[in-house]
């Protein structure tokens, strides 16, 4: 696996993702597209969170799973919070059709770079 | 346990296998965020420039009502550990377990179906009833689509909950 051209592809996924977030929220003077950059960020946490505190490996006792699920839902939700939190103010008439397309792709990029680059890190882990 | 199926075909291998259940997490978790930001949506919107009605109408607190049913209906029943419904039938679980249980399930189900029965009437008497046209009728419809999108939520989370125990026990065997 050639690990030095992927960390150089999927920054410059981040990159792109970023700059159409940063392009959405400046080129239409209002920056409440910036929001999505927020919700990304925080949607990896409650996996890895609830991940830590559960012990899957206790077949006995059932208890753990359940803050597995709830790391999951959170997830589910954050990640769908990405794409209707800007056609919420589209639809308001907080931000434009332009503004929301933009930061929706630039959040979807975002999250698909931390996802991946979170795959690419546990396979190293593995060795 | 396929001697005694009740049924022809099979159920298909996939229904029971981690991967489903996880994906079955995560669409529940989904479904609960559009249904959550489908009740912010109407809100936001009743008091945006978007909001043609005059003698402007507005979303109020009964208009909140169902959602907070609906949402704590869904938190009451996925808090319920599913294996203690049929705890009774085990010798060492006394107590009538299996009863509070499926006393604390029924209160659920009831704040879940209340819920959406509560945003079918604050449609029909806050919005239709007073013949208000299609742009301010959705905050009534809208209201009745979240509460239905939580209740599937909650649905698609206690189906692979159930999925769960059945891949545990197969584990445990």
């Amino acid at each position: 696996m050639a690990g030095i051209k992927t960390i150089i592809g999927l920054s410059f996924v981040l990159a792109i993702g970023f700059l159409l977030v940063i392009l959405s929220a400046a080129l239409f003077h209002s920056y409440l597209t910036l929001l999505v950059v927020a919700t990304y960020v925080v949607a990896p946490l409650p996996n890895w969170i609830c991940g830590r505190a559960a012990n899957p490996d206790d077949f006995m006792e059932s208890s753990g799973s359940g803050i597995i699920d709830l790391g999951r839902f959170l997830t589910g939700f954050f990640v769908v919070m990405g794409i209707a939190l800007p056609t919420l103010l589209w639809h308001s008439a907080q931000i434009a059709s332009g503004a929301a397309a933009m930061s929706v792709v630039g959040g979807l990029l975002i999250y698909g770079t931390i996802i991946s680059f979170t795959m690419f890190f546990q396979e190293e882990q593995e060795f | 346990m396929s001697s005694h199926r009740l049924f022809r075909f099979p159920k298909p291998a996939w229904l029971t296998s981690a991967n489903t259940r996880t994906f079955g997490v995560y669409t529940a978790g989904a479904l609960f965020s559009l249904g959550f930001y489908l009740l912010i949506d109407i809100a936001v919107w009743s008091k945006s420039a978007r909001n043609p009605s005059d003698p402007a109408v507005h979303i109020t607190f009964v208009d909140w009502i169902p959602g907070i049913c609906s949402a704590l209906g869904m938190l009451v029943i996925n808090s319920i550990d599913k294996s203690r419904l049929s705890a009774d039938s085990f010798s060492y679980s006394g107590n009538g377990v299996a009863w509070k249980a499926r006393l604390v399930l029924f209160l659920g189900f009831a704040l879940l179906a209340g819920g959406l029965a509560g945003a079918v009437v604050v449609l029909v008497l806050k919005y239709v009833v007073t013949e208000y046209t299609w742009p301010t009728v959705w905050m009534g419809v809208g209201n009745v689509v979240a509460n239905a999108l939580i209740m599937l939520s909650s649905a698609v989370l206690w189906v692979a909950q159930n999925m769960e125990d059945e891949y545990t026990y197969n584990l445990a065997l």
